[in-house]
């Protein structure tokens, strides 16, 4: 359509506000409240503008473009409205510094610089600089404000991890409110009172972390004043360089944009651009990558042990110690562990390493331990093979989806906010988990499950269906039958005894599922590392081919998919991840090569271990060598994400003292192992080698057809209807007088390397400890229990210690702790399973006894 | 009662409960509404039924309990029918004496009936009355006859009589026309023409529709629709299943605030009982028509009866307005086409479809057609609820119907529609009530409050009292309206502090028109009304206030001294004993003296001072400065 704004003829298109159409035509038109992603507010009323036919002033955030429109911008009258309305805004905001005659020289000369304080103007200001109040006054020219100033007075809320509170500076735009509810989900914050009283806050005054708060950091990004801003950045100077990465902390791999200053990162936001998270992130992504690249306990320098001591030295020393002794042992007497957090470049030379230089097939990483290994062995076993890629907005745009065993809000955040936009546009869905999940109070239908039971609801669902409807399409299938016939053996009653689900409710669930409408399943760790893991992978996928579903395993590492697809093509024949780990400790394994996270050994038999790591962990005390990494911000490489998108990250800052990238260790030490085929100077050179020797880097896929924006990694996949055939026993995990707690442990994602990220960094610990031990509060009553108390925890196999978190989310009889891999050995939930694990699960339910620590 | 399934069961209904009515020789009706009850209505009932047993008449005499009547300032009252006797302020030792006489011997008490206060005529009917006589009650009449908690009483006066002919003779658009072609205009305060926006409505194709209506009343001072919902529920809720039928909406919703507890009462049991009977449901008198009512209440924000916030309060949001359009017609409520009126305007409707759009748009001017109720107070002798031809006069509203000025004082000034309205002076009492008229005037109808000020009420105070109560109730969502509504109302406070500056005329006009403009919704958009008006028709009292920092009204406490005349003191020592703060020092006989330092302006002294005697004055200005000069002189003597 066609519409004229300032007498300029504009074409525009679809449903469009004047003032998108406008910027995009770099037409400038003052505003405050409107903000990119968020529905318009029209509170600021800066945006207003006069349409020729309409009466008074229209606000163009939410006026949308009408054919033939005619529109004017900046009329006198509009012009001395807006700074009417403006100086009304800064009657009640410091506003000393914005209306100063000497502004343009403060900065240079400082001269008025005494003259204000934090309370009048912006000296003082966190925001100073980066502020868009400042860029409307500039814009609009207010040199007085005519009205008397009122100062709020507010006492600034510090209460809160990462960032503080200061509602004196607020302008009441509502992009914070707006932002938490629309694109979170998590609604913590909204106005209170009303009239001049009005302000932005939380139910009843409470802090942000009573109040549900996430810490997504989404209303900092936001915020146009100095109101909410980032305490690490409080008294920084601006940014002088800004580049982008891809965050490393979950299996999205949301695209970050990071601030630097004299290159050192001041901060990391998240980039609008970015294809997975469109302008969102989390608490990792947003607040953490500082800390973490700028952590104490990098390693600065290679170490190696010399009487029993490690000493610092050059690389050259180093990785000529550590070739010299690893050539002492037999290919079979090597353990390599990889890591699903490195990029693929570095996981494929490592192996090739393994293979070439060391003559070992033992090597392998905690993706053994993943959804998706568990998923692909079902695959692997029923000569399957499952479709793994998809895209983000395909769960936007499903109309059924269904969760099982993972907590997304918190373990995937950008897949729960495409879940969240789904349910915004009427999608149904559906969440079964043994512990109350945050996602139920946007669920059509809630199964709070016992655990371990997935299998049995699944397999009743499909028998409920198939019981009422004629499957007829899919009974063609050979392996239909065998299916059909083997769900004759459940019973209902067991269904209900074994789940705690009431029949009602699966009646419902039997109503949405079958819709035949798009729908997508997605399973995580909860569900595959239960004892009966494997079963309910099956029964999951049985379930899905009836409906018709997209079924998908959610991944935690980032590069768990890259790392996966590596270790299938390149290493499947040696020791798993768990028998690796048992071998050294057993002392089978003589010598370990450890470049990602294992549990603490406390003691073990090997002769010779190196640690190529970023980070200092317990594990260093058994360290023969010690090669310090480099972390993701300070090399370049690929990431897999969850989707089976190829994300390439670059180089933010120089390493950390005399760290290289992992690539680079492994290169040369190949190099000094005297093998051929190694000299790689950058990660492109692997990536191309790589792709020689796989197809799936190969035949790379492009859907969106922009070769450079969105690259899949290729799959061969097989759209062949199969069922699986189940066998139903008693399969349940049960408490006992000794150990009347059922544990569930869930896989705890909050590490890089060999860093805890809740240990290290005191926000993240405040928010979600990791050696939280989750119980209700009733539990906590009967035991004489309370918040913050340390409890030992034992079960058949061992036991560990944790400190208690009161939680309404779990049910009585239960609690909840976390695995993280490089968790100190006192705190390591490793030790409460059994110790030589089979399969392809940790297991996940622990019948335990909880009793007061020292 | 079993479900209507026909409308000729309507009638049927409605004969035979007349003919059990036949027993009852006569009918006390007792006007029990919010304001009956806070004078003391209920212990009239209870004294009536007490009576009643003991005379063993409560077969042949029936008591009626019905809604407000209007004539607050009467309060409690009751009319006798078939006679139409109207007693007034009644306590429950008056009753004996009623059943005896009145009831028993047909005998009126002379000393329970009216009588006028400027003329001391003594008027034992109601009908002659002439606060009654003068008004127009199409709606309010048959509030005298109903018990708002009983159908039945309402289909005895061909309640949903209007809804059976519209269900199975007319057709949505034939309801709109005539709706239309009666001229009715929103009671609410716009005045957008009802039949045309329900047009809008009826246009729009949409699986769901929905209407509402708007009981969120908050005007200080106004509570015309709180009589409707309490008195006669089921005239409203006719009017929105009408509506429903002519938009084709299946669901409404009636938003009332919950401050109103006997309204959510009344209007919940008439829902309740139109369910009951098949009025409501899913099918309306046995026709194809399925609609049903839920009732909300509103947790009290001035700012919840704009519509978009209304609507979004109803969906459990904070009540913010928000832009339009899309208007609810187009978007509304869940984002479903939505008409919304208020319970006025709903009333109305079944009145225009019982009688005729040729009928209803004789009454009336020719743009605003109709009646209209509005709620008159402030200084006014009859205090009440009063329903009028639209076209009539200030003058007659206030005189004839109000009965003037409460002491004989000077009419001043009379505050129309709410706090969004404006101050329309002396000089245009002439001037007819109607909508266009009213908003030439720099006021607006409003939803039909009505604020008499007599002489003693200084405008700049009233405008400082209206734009606090803006400030407070702004929902707080765009800038104009929440930081200028506050502006203004710190500069008026300023002014009637003495604190007024050169330039504040200029500053307050400036500072209402950005409000004016910018604001976003209808509350922003006519807050600074008070202060135009105010400005426009007594600039005079602004710039006393500012210029010589005086009240001419001698009302604003800082602005004005207290003073014992000399002269006239006869030293009672009543002004002496009275004063909370020990400011009056004098002896028996004596002249007495105000410390003015000591003195806090409440007022005491000059209501306790014998009016033969009066002696105690007040002054403002120049007159003020020299009495307070004279008492810090006599202070420091002392």
């Amino acid at each position: 359509m066609k519409i004229v704004i300032d007498g300029q003829e504009i074409h525009c298109e679809g449903e469009q506000t004047i003032l998108e159409v406008a910027r995009e035509k770099s037409i400038y038109i003052p505003s405050l409240c409107d903000h990119l992603r968020l529905t318009p507010f029209s509170g600021c009323r800066l945006c207003i503008v006069e349409i020729i036919g309409r009466k008074g002033y229209s606000p163009s955030c939410s006026t949308y473009v009408e054919e033939g429109m005619e529109v004017k911008t900046k009329t006198r009258g509009l012009q001395k409205l807006r700074r009417e309305i403006l100086e009304l805004i800064l009657s009640e905001h410091p506003n000393a510094c914005l209306i100063c005659s000497e502004k343009d020289n403060c900065d240079e000369y400082k001269s008025t610089i005494r003259k204000v304080g934090e309370t009048t103007g912006c000296v003082l200001c966190p925001n100073n600089g980066r502020c868009e109040l400042q860029e409307v006054v500039e814009a609009l020219k207010i040199d007085k404000v005519r009205f008397p100033s009122v100062y709020r007075n507010f006492e600034v809320k510090k209460g809160d991890p990462f960032f503080d509170r200061n509602y004196n500076l607020c302008i009441l735009c509502s992009r914070c409110v707006r932002v938490c509810h629309e694109v979170r989900g998590a609604s913590t914050v909204s106005f209170v009172f009303r009239g001049s009283e009005t302000v932005v806050g939380t139910i009843l005054d409470k802090t942000l972390l009573d109040s549900g708060c996430q810490f997504c950091g989404a209303c900092v990004d936001v915020c146009p004043t100095g109101a909410l801003t980032e305490r690490a950045l409080k008294y920084e100077t601006l940014p002088d360089k800004e580049t982008t990465t891809i965050c490393p902390l979950c299996s999205m791999g949301c695209e970050l944009e990071i601030k630097l200053k004299d290159g050192r990162i001041l901060s990391s936001r998240p980039s609008g651009t970015g294809a997975v998270n469109q302008g969102q992130a989390c608490v990792k992504g947003r607040f953490l990558i500082k800390d973490l690249v700028y952590s104490p306990k990098r390693i600065h320098k290679p170490l190696i042990r010399v009487n029993k001591e490690l000493e610092e030295v050059g690389w050259e020393e180093a990785l000529g110690f550590v070739a010299q002794r690893l050539k002492k042992f037999k290919g079979k007497d090597i353990g390599l562990i990889s890591s699903p957090q490195a990029s693929c470049e570095e996981s494929f030379l490592f192996r090739k390493f393994a293979r070439e230089a060391l003559k070992t097939e033992n090597i392998d990483s905690p993706a053994h331990f993943s959804p998706l290994a568990t998923y692909m062995e079902m695959a692997r076993v029923n000569g399957l093979k499952p479709d793994l890629n998809f895209r983000i907005k395909d769960i936007s745009e499903a109309k059924v989806l269904f969760l099982v065993g993972s907590e997304i809000a918190v373990s995937h955040p950008m897949i729960w906010l495409e879940v969240l936009k789904a349910v915004r546009a009427g999608a149904k869905l559906i969440v079964a988990s043994s512990i109350e999940s945050f996602l139920n109070r946007y669920s059509s239908l809630y199964f709070q499950i016992k655990p371990g039971s997935e299998f049995y609801l699944f397999s009743f669902l499909c028998k409920a269906f198939l019981e009422k409807e004629q499957a007829e399409d899919i009974s063609k299938s050979d392996s239909f039958e065998p299916f059909k016939k083997s769900l004759e053996k459940l019973h209902s009653s067991q269904v209900f005894e074994f789940t705690g689900v009431r029949e009602e409710d699966l009646k419902d669930a039997t109503e949405f599922l079958f819709r035949e409408e798009s729908s997508i399943f997605l399973f995580g760790s909860g569900m595959t590392q239960s004892p009966f893991g494997s079963q309910s992978v099956s029964a999951l996928w049985n379930l899905a081919s009836l409906a018709g579903a997209r079924l998908f395993p959610l991944g935690l590492e980032n590069n768990l998919r890259g790392e996966f697809e590596i270790g299938e093509k390149f290493s499947r024949k040696g020791l798993t991840f768990d028998q690796i780990i048992g071998a050294a400790s057993s002392g089978e394994i003589k010598a370990l090569y450890l470049a990602g996270p294992v549990p603490e050994f406390k003691k073990a038999k090997m002769e010779f271990m190196v640690l190529q790591d970023s980070f200092r962990s317990e594990n260093i005390k058994m360290a023969d060598a010690v090669l310090p990494a480099a972390t993701f911000a300070e090399t370049d490489g690929t990431f897999i994400n969850n989707e089976g998108r190829i994300q390439k990250f670059g180089r933010v800052v120089k390493p950390v003292g005399e760290a290289k990238p992992d690539w680079w260790i492994i290169s040369r030490l190949a190099q000094k192992l005297g093998k051929k085929g190694f000299d790689f100077r950058t990660p492109s050179g692997i990536m191309e080698e790589m792709k020689k020797a796989s197809p799936s880097f190969l035949n790379v896929s492009y859907p969106e057809q922009q070769k450079d924006k969105a690259a899949f990694i290729g799959q061969e996949e097989n759209k062949e209807k199969k069922f699986l055939p189940l066998t139903f026993g008693r399969f349940l995990v049960e408490t006992s007088k000794t150990y009347p707690f059922l544990l569930c442990v869930d896989y705890n994602l909050d590490f890089y390397r060999n860093l805890s990220l809740s240990q290290e960094i005191r926000g993240l610990k405040i928010l979600r400890d990791s050696r939280w031990i989750k119980m209700n509060s009733k539990d906590a009553e009967r035991l004489k229990l309370k918040e913050g108390e340390t409890v030992v925890v034992e079960s058949l196999s061992g036991k560990i210690n944790g400190v208690v978190k009161i939680s309404g989310l779990i049910p009585r009889g239960m609690a909840e702790a976390s695995l993280l891999w490089n968790e100190e050995a006192d705190f390591s939930v490793f030790n409460l399973f059994s110790p030589t694990p089979q399969g392809v699960h940790f297991s996940n339910v622990l019948p335990v006894k909880i009793k007061r620590g020292k | 009662m079993e479900k209507i399934i026909h409308p000729k069961q309507l009638i049927e209904w409605k004969q035979k409960s007349l003919s059990q009515r036949l027993v009852f020789k006569k009918i006390i009706v007792v006007s029990s509404g919010t304001c009956g009850q806070a004078s003391g209505s209920l212990q009239i009932i209870e004294a009536l039924d007490r009576e009643l047993e003991k005379r063993n008449l409560k077969k042949t005499i029936r008591i009626e309990i019905s809604g407000c009547h209007g004539f607050c300032e009467l309060e409690p009252n009751i009319i006798i029918y078939p006679e139409g006797v109207f007693y007034k302020k009644l306590k429950p030792k008056d009753i004996p004496k009623i059943l005896d006489e009145t009831i028993l011997k047909d005998k009126i008490i002379p000393s329970l009936i009216y009588d006028e206060p400027r003329t001391g005529h003594k008027v034992s009917n109601q009908k002659e009355i002439p606060f009654y006589q003068k008004q127009m009650r199409l709606l309010t009449e048959k509030n005298f006859r109903i018990n708002p908690t009983n159908i039945q009483d309402y289909i005895v006066l061909d309640g949903y009589q209007a809804l059976a002919k519209v269900l199975f003779n007319m057709t949505s658009k034939e309801v709109i026309d005539e709706v239309e072609a009666s001229g009715l205009r929103g009671r609410g305060g716009a005045g957008f023409p009802t039949g045309k926006k329900w047009e809008i409505c009826r246009r729009v194709s949409s699986d769901v529709k929905y209407i509402i209506c708007n009981a969120d009343e908050g005007d200080p001072g106004a509570y015309m629709d709180r009589s409707l919902l309490e008195g006669n529920p089921h005239s409203v809720i006719e009017g929105m299943i009408i509506g429903a039928y002519a938009i084709g909406a299946s669901e409404g919703y009636i938003y009332v605030r919950m401050e109103y507890p006997l309204a959510v009462r009344h209007v919940t049991i008439a829902v309740e009982q139109a369910k009951k009977v098949g009025l409501l449901g899913n099918s309306v008198l046995g026709s194809e028509f399925k609609f049903d009512i839920h009732v909300v209440q509103g947790a009290g924000a001035f700012v919840s009866g704009e519509e978009t916030s209304l609507m979004a309060s109803i969906e459990g949001r904070r009540a913010f307005p928000r832009q339009r359009p899309p208007f609810p017609a187009q978007e509304g409520l869940w984002g479903k086409p939505t008409n919304i009126n208020n319970v006025e305007t709903w009333a109305n409707v079944p009145l225009i479809l019982n009688k005729g759009a040729d009928w209803y748009s004789q009454i009336g001017t020719k743009k605003s057609k109709g009646t209209k109720i509005f709620s008159l107070v402030g200084k006014i002798n009859n205090t009440g609820l009063v329903e009028v031809p639209l076209g009539i006069t200030l003058k007659e509203i206030i005189y004839d119907i109000g009965g003037g000025i409460k002491d004989n004082k000077k009419f001043k000034a009379v505050q129309t529609g709410g706090p969004s309205g404006g101050c329309i002076p002396a000089d245009m009492l002439d001037l007819p009530v109607d909508y266009d008229t009213l908003t030439k005037a720099g006021s607006i109808m409003g939803s039909g409050g009505m604020i008499v000020m007599d002489e003693d009420t200084c405008m700049v105070d009233v405008a400082r009292y209206f734009l606090n109560f803006t400030q407070e109730e702004s929902c707080g969502k765009c800038v104009p309206c929440r930081v200028g509504t506050r502006q203004l109302a710190d500069i008026l406070t300023r002014i009637t502090q003495g604190n007024g500056e050169e330039g504040d005329i200029k500053k307050l006009e400036d500072l209402s028109r950005t409000v004016k403009a910018g604001s976003l919704c209808g509350f922003g958009q006519t807050a600074p009304n008070p202060v135009l008006t105010t400005i426009r028709y007594f600039r005079d009292e602004y710039e006393a206030h500012i210029k010589e920092k005086s009240c001419p009204a001698l009302f604003c406490k800082d602005l004005i001294v207290y003073y014992i005349e000399p002269k006239k003191c006869v030293g009672c020592l009543l002004c002496l004993k009275k004063c909370p703060v020990k400011a009056i020092s004098g002896e028996r006989k004596k002249v007495h003296v105000i410390d003015q330092e000591l003195c806090i302006k409440c007022g005491a002294c000059l209501e306790v001072c014998p009016p033969k005697v009066g002696a105690v004055s007040k002054y403002t200005g120049k007159k003020r400065d020299r009495i307070l000069k004279k008492s810090s002189v006599e202070r420091a003597e002392k």
